[in-house]
């Protein structure tokens, strides 16, 4: 036990959920003889919900200030219809395409910003008349007509990296060469670390718990690098993942490296003191909630080029799907908690137990049953380990950066 | 700041050597070595490259085994004929000695092209999809090309891809030809000699079938038309003018409520062509509630309720699409492409946006109140409602 | 068999927690008709050893005998002892705003006639308790439109619609003004004529001395001293001693300023109510305050102390009017936040939990929040800055915590403040506003926060401090202003001044 505290931080009780998620993928592996981890599938995975995983990323933010955004679904579908209605009608490069439904975006969320930001109402009702509002609209200038997208974003929405170079690898050398710069960078940060780690509190780590603990990621990495890889020719890890990996690595830094950052948590945790801190509480608000647009919009760019065309349901009960992913991920409903990382790992809880259900020929009725249920149990066991003082299954990946926060 | 020139070396190193080195050959130039999941790809490639050619009769290829894996993806089971569905396709499935997986996606694409990919992951041979929309389902299909499985489109187009080798379908232009036939005839035979005054409905503007409804039935409404026999009182008869958004019956009722009040206040109406049942019903409700005697009034889909009301007289005729010819084309399709002897014949075909798809069209059946006891002689549940 | 002069009587009282021992062998002697304090440090055990009494620490949790009214008690909950006759007066009020007082004093025992509540015997009795309790108010006032002080009132009028015999303040006055809490001994005393022992847990020991029949000091969970005393006639120092376990010979350190310049100056400062048009809470306030000088404000609460201090804060609070503030001698616009602390003053606000602390952060992450451009590198905040920041606070402030990086919400009261007071200090400001630094915190970490607020004049920075205990500003401040009704009223040298010659400033206005 000591060991592994050595090797995976203090806190273990952070890992609970990525253990869920490690059981849930070898189980449904088991029941499924071996279809859950192939490389196809994962590559499904992927590109299945990185549309959701996307408004997860945003959706946190606006948790942690404790709101709620009911209308990125709407805005995602409206931006997406956008897109592919100037394309198709106007002719317009699809380019310029993606930049109108960022714009877009980014002007619905400064609509939303604005009602709470200036006016104070809350981001429940301003974006429940947001959600009704641009539903209406998708359906009003698409006449409930699918449109179809410009080709080119299928490579966002289903596409792969290129294949190059020497054959002898056996894979996909993009992907070979992205597995090799993550554990590159991971073995970089944990050295770098191990560097700093005793100069200030006095107590050094010792050596075999970093080396230990980048052998294991190393091997994680390379697992995946080789699962992605090796799928069949002309695929690769997907670029719909490829984008949600670096926004994830933007929005992690964001979150906890930044001071927008810091006061997106001190005006979540106590917005009285926060506003005395020096924080700008509305600006704040203002911010997040017009980040969450623009991360829907992103969200519907990539399901139009998915799906080759925008349909006048596009994003219906994504908000949905989203906020469930970051309580999952541990977030508190009053505000002030939670982390990019942790509702990746509730996101991916969802998807695997969808995609594993699907696996298995479960029907849609009896998955959203099970999805219900996992999402109560989940909160209801981290709301009960809180009570008692036991292990909490808010999941930090990387707790040895950053421990204070519970 | 140096973790932040790092970051940013990284994520450029990624993004131009995905965008840049595209060039290069990587595994494709490597088919001769002995790894054998090229091997693998290579056959399917074999596999998909009829896709273009889809269109003509049928191409020999070589079939799969016996008690294959065959996946069914329909859109819900919200209604009668898609419950109905998914009974038959799993058990007529299983009959005929397959695998079966027949899932639902409760309205929702990314759902369906979720459940899609799952089925590849199945090892499915075939895919029968009753899409949601369909121009939403593009890449998943392509990721099925790919992997060699056949992909049909049940009772409604696949539209935006190159990623179907055919649709079965009962044929939207010949059930607006039945339509406006019967509406015709009923004229005829209830209302005495013409000129008739008549009103036009149409479909839901976002199904593809629904203008093509409305098209077959103009081809034969049109002349009778242009030669004075019948008078569409409201003059409108463009397709947009008549639709009814969502097929949405309280839609159809309103429009209704205003032609007569507009139009009607000095005339009677004589007949409506109506695109379904639902519809059907609001027109005869709205015209009751005005007033006027009952007018001939077409309808789709043979619902319980129409059923009804055919037989008491109060809707004129109704058109059924057994679900049972649906699902017996489709495995009938399902078979020969078993044996190895690919999509069957036929020479209807539509362009989807892409290519021209092969339609296999099934004729559906006009119930009236005199054949209605034979259409539904072996329908236990609609005979019932049959009562004196 | 009722004439057993003890009223109540806890033995061997002991309270386990994981990990700690809350309560250890505690004896509580309560005699009847009198009343009873009980002192000691935060975190001594008062608060554990009440709710053991009322039980919200069920029997079979704790150890140890509670005798009431000749009868050993076992409550399983507080509905149990409050069917006894024990009533507990929480600290935080636990009214509802909106609803009315009858509402609330009926609040879980609403009487009942046929089925349905009988408003009228309700409002009857209401109005009988308010009689008692001195409050002449409508029975269907709405709570929320209560001040604190009648609110408590309420309270304690909930508790007697319950035929208490036993009641328990605690710290019933720490929320109310001079008025308020002498009007609220002065009830407790009628309340002891009338039958009912009264268990007040305090710090203010000049209310202890002045009501008290009896004191028991519990420190780290055991019973230091228990005695009886001549109400009016309380010894506080020992009192004090034997709460700290030392002697503290001065409650305020010694120190003697050495002004400088000038540097923070207010001139004609008007502020309007955010919340009433056309009231003024701050009217035509001046004053000026000089580098490494304390300066004192004596105000009631509601005279406009707080107000003044922070819509000086960056207009953090009322609708600015008019007035000019001077930094070193050069007129500054401080119309945010941000731009204050950029200009380098600092305000620790009075109510520590709901304006001074993010309870869900760590202490490190408090210290460095209101200055967080100090810890950059590269435009990312650098984790190595913090924790070196922050451990530096730790040592020079001694905050009692096992490592920086746990949450603040582990902390006691006066180590809490010491971490909002590091995040001031981080910011390196030149004029520091501490509203009320030393509330709810125990004596010793008082002395350490005085000593601080030294330091830091000695720095030459220019300290203002906002306190309603007059010792306490008479002890550690330089000069002093008095506020009445959002107007500056006074200024004297705190060397010339005394409680007397300031409460009059603060009562009258001086025109």
């Amino acid at each position: 036990m000591k060991v592994i505290k050595k090797v995976l931080g203090e806190d273990l009780r952070q890992y609970t959920m990525v253990l869920a998620l490690v059981v849930l993928i070898l189980v449904f592996n088991i029941i499924s003889d071996g279809r859950m981890l192939t490389s196809s599938n994962f590559q499904n995975l992927l590109s299945g919900n990185a549309y959701v995983l996307i408004l997860a990323l945003g959706m946190l933010m606006v948790i942690v200030i404790g709101q709620i955004d009911l209308s990125v679904g709407s805005v995602a579908g409206f931006a997406g219809m956008v897109m592919a209605k100037v394309a198709h009608d106007f002719n317009l490069n699809w380019f310029v395409a993606v930049l109108i439904a960022l714009a877009i975006g980014a002007l619905v969320g400064a609509w939303n910003g604005f009602f709470l930001a200036k006016l104070g109402i809350p981001g429940f009702i301003t974006t429940l008349g947001s959600m009704m509002m641009f539903r209406g609209l998708v359906i009003w200038i698409s006449q409930s007509i699918s449109v179809p997208a410009p080709d080119e974003l299928r490579f966002f929405g289903a596409g792969y990296m290129p294949e190059w170079g020497p054959a002898f690898t056996g894979m996909n050398n993009s992907t070979l060469l992205l597995g090799i710069i993550g554990i590159v960078a991971f073995i970089y940060f944990e050295l770098r670390k191990y560097k700093h780690s005793g100069e200030i509190s006095g107590q050094k780590q010792p050596m075999w718990a970093v080396v230990t603990r980048i052998v294991l990621v190393s091997a994680i990495i390379a697992y995946f690098t080789w699962l992605y890889g090796t799928g069949r020719e002309g695929t690769s890890f997907p670029i719909p993942g490829l984008i949600l990996l670096i926004l994830v690595i933007v929005y992690h830094i964001i979150t906890q490296k930044t001071r927008f950052g810091r006061h997106i948590y001190a005006v979540g945790g106590n917005k009285s003191a926060a506003a005395l801190s020096g924080v700008n509480v509305s600006r704040t608000y203002f911010l997040t909630m017009m980040n969450m647009s623009m991360l829907a919009a992103v969200a519907g760019i990539l399901f139009v080029g998915r799906s080759t065309a925008a349909g006048p349901a596009d994003g219906t009960q994504w908000e949905m799907d989203a906020i469930a992913s970051v309580f999952i991920g541990g977030a508190a409903v009053s505000g002030g908690v939670g982390t990019i990382l942790a509702t990746m790992v509730g996101g991916m809880v969802m998807a695997v137990l969808n995609n594993g259900l699907m696996l298995m020929g479960v029907g849609a009725d009896k998955t959203q049953v099970i999805k219900g249920l996992v999402l109560l149990l989940a909160v209801a066991f981290d709301v009960y380990n809180k009570k008692t003082g036991k292990a909490s299954i808010i999941g930090r990946l990387f707790p040895s950066k950053e421990t204070e926060k519970k | 700041m140096q973790k932040r020139k790092i970051m940013a070396m990284m994520l450029s190193v990624v993004l131009a050597t995905t965008t840049l080195v595209g060039c290069g050959s990587g595994r494709e130039g490597s088919t001769n070595t002995s790894d054998e999941k090229k091997t693998e790809a290579t056959t399917q490639d074999t596999a998909s490259d009829s896709e273009g050619e889809a269109t003509e009769t049928a191409t020999a290829t070589e079939g799969f085994e016996e008690g294959a894996t065959i996946g069914v993806s329909l859109p819900w089971l919200g209604t009668q004929n898609w419950k109905e569905a998914e009974t038959m396709f799993t058990e007529e499935l299983e009959k005929a000695g397959y695998k079966a997986i027949v899932q639902a996606a409760d309205q929702k694409v990314p759902q369906q092209q979720q459940q899609i990919e799952s089925m590849i992951e199945n090892g499915a041979k075939v895919i029968v999809v009753g899409p949601i929309d369909g121009t939403q389902l593009g890449s998943v299909l392509e990721k099925a090309k790919d992997a060699g499985v056949y992909v049909i489109g049940y009772d409604r187009l696949i539209e935006n891809t190159a990623a179907v080798d055919g649709v079965v379908q009962f044929g939207s232009v010949r059930t607006g030809e039945l339509q406006g036939q019967a509406l015709l005839d009923g004229l005829k035979a209830e209302k005495g000699d013409g000129p008739y005054n008549v009103e036009l409905f149409g479909g839901g503007p976002a199904d593809p079938n629904a203008p093509n409804f409305f098209k077959g039935a103009m081809s034969v409404l049109q002349p009778e038309i242009d030669a004075g026999n019948i008078v569409i009182v409201s003059g409108q008869t463009e397709f947009t003018q008549c639709a009814t958004e969502d097929w949405d019956n309280a839609k159809a009722q309103k429009r209704m409520d205003s032609l007569l009040a507009g139009n009607y206040s000095d005339k009677e109406i004589d007949g409506v062509l109506s695109p379904n049942d639902g519809i059907a019903r609001a027109i005869v409700t709205a015209c009751e509630d005005a007033g006027q005697p009952n007018p001939v009034v077409t309808g789709l889909d043979a619902e319980n309720e129409s059923v009804e009301w055919v037989w008491q007289g109060k809707q004129y005729c109704t058109v059924a699409k057994p679900t049972q010819d649906l699902v017996a084309k489709s495995i009938e399709i399902i078979n020969s492409l078993q044996k190895g002897e690919g999509m069957p014949a036929t020479d209807v075909a539509t362009d989807n946006g892409k290519i021209e798809v092969p339609i296999y069209e099934l004729d559906p059946t006009v119930v009236k109140k005199d054949n209605i006891k034979e259409v539904f002689a072996n329908d236990p549940d609609r005979m019932a409602l049959l009562k004196d | 068999m009722n004439e057993n002069p003890l009223i109540l009587e806890m033995r061997g009282i002991t309270k386990e927690f994981p990990g700690v021992k809350a309560l250890s062998d505690v004896t509580l002697e309560v005699t009847r008709d009198s009343i009873h304090s009980i002192c000691g440090e935060n975190g001594a055990g008062k608060s554990t050893l009440m709710k053991v009494l009322s039980g919200v620490y069920p029997y079979g949790s704790y150890d140890g005998q509670i005798i009431f009214d000749g009868r050993e008690m076992k409550f399983r909950n507080i509905k149990e002892s409050e069917q006894a006759g024990i009533a507990i007066i929480h600290q935080e009020l636990t009214m509802i705003p909106e609803l009315s007082i009858t509402e609330n004093i009926f609040m879980g025992n609403e009487l009942t006639k046929s089925g349905l509540i009988d408003w009228n015997e309700q409002r009857r009795r209401t109005v009988e308790l308010l009689k008692k309790v001195g409050l002449s108010v409508s029975p269907d006032t709405l709570i929320k439109h209560l001040g604190v002080g009648q609110q408590q009132l309420v309270e304690i009028a909930k508790a007697l619609s319950k035929n208490v015999k036993l009641l328990i303040l605690d710290e019933p006055t720490s929320a109310l003004n001079e008025d308020d809490s002498a009007n609220l001994l002065e009830l407790m005393r009628g309340l002891k004529e009338k039958g009912i022992t009264c268990i007040m847990i305090s710090h203010k020991l000049n209310e202890i001395a002045a009501i008290s029949d009896a004191v028991t000091v519990i420190r780290d969970g055991q019973t230091v001293e228990s005695y009886e005393v001549v109400a009016g006639q309380v010894d506080e120092n020992k009192i004090i001693k034997s709460m700290v376990g030392r002697s503290i010979e001065n409650r305020y350190p010694e120190h003697t300023s050495n002004p400088g310049e000038v540097i923070f100056e207010v001139k004609d400062w008007c502020v309007e109510d955010p919340e009433v048009e056309g009231r003024m809470v701050c009217k035509n306030s001046s004053f000026y305050v000089r580098a490494g000088e304390i300066v004192g404000f004596a105000g009631l609460m509601g005279a406009g102390r707080t107000e003044l201090m922070r819509s000086l804060f960056g207009r953090n609070y009322g609708i600015y009017k008019s007035g000019t503030i001077k930094l070193k001698g050069k007129e500054v616009k401080l119309t945010s936040v941000e731009a204050a602390i950029e200009n380098g003053i600092a305000y620790v606000p009075e109510d520590r939990k709901n304006l001074g602390l993010n309870l869900l952060d760590s202490i490190k992450k408090t210290i460095v929040s209101a200055n967080m451009k100090k810890i950059l590198t590269g435009g990312l905040l650098d984790s190595a800055k913090e924790l070196a920041a922050s451990e530096e606070y730790k040592k020079a402030l001694r905050i009692k915590c096992k490592d920086v990086g746990v949450g603040v919400s582990t902390l006691s009261g006066g180590n809490q403040q010491k971490v909002v007071l590091s995040k001031w200090m981080f910011t390196e400001p030149d004029v520091l506003i501490l509203d009320e630094p030393t509330r709810g915190i125990d004596v010793g970490a008082k002395y350490e926060i005085y000593k601080l607020i030294h330091e830091l004049a000695d720095q030459g920075k220019a300290v203002i401090m906002v306190s309603s205990e007059l010792p306490e500003l008479l002890g550690v401040v330089d000069r002093i202003y008095t506020i009445f009704e959002g107007s500056i009223t006074g200024e004297l040298m705190a060397s010339e001044a005394d409680q007397e010659s300031l409460m009059k400033r603060m009562t009258v206005t001086s025109a």
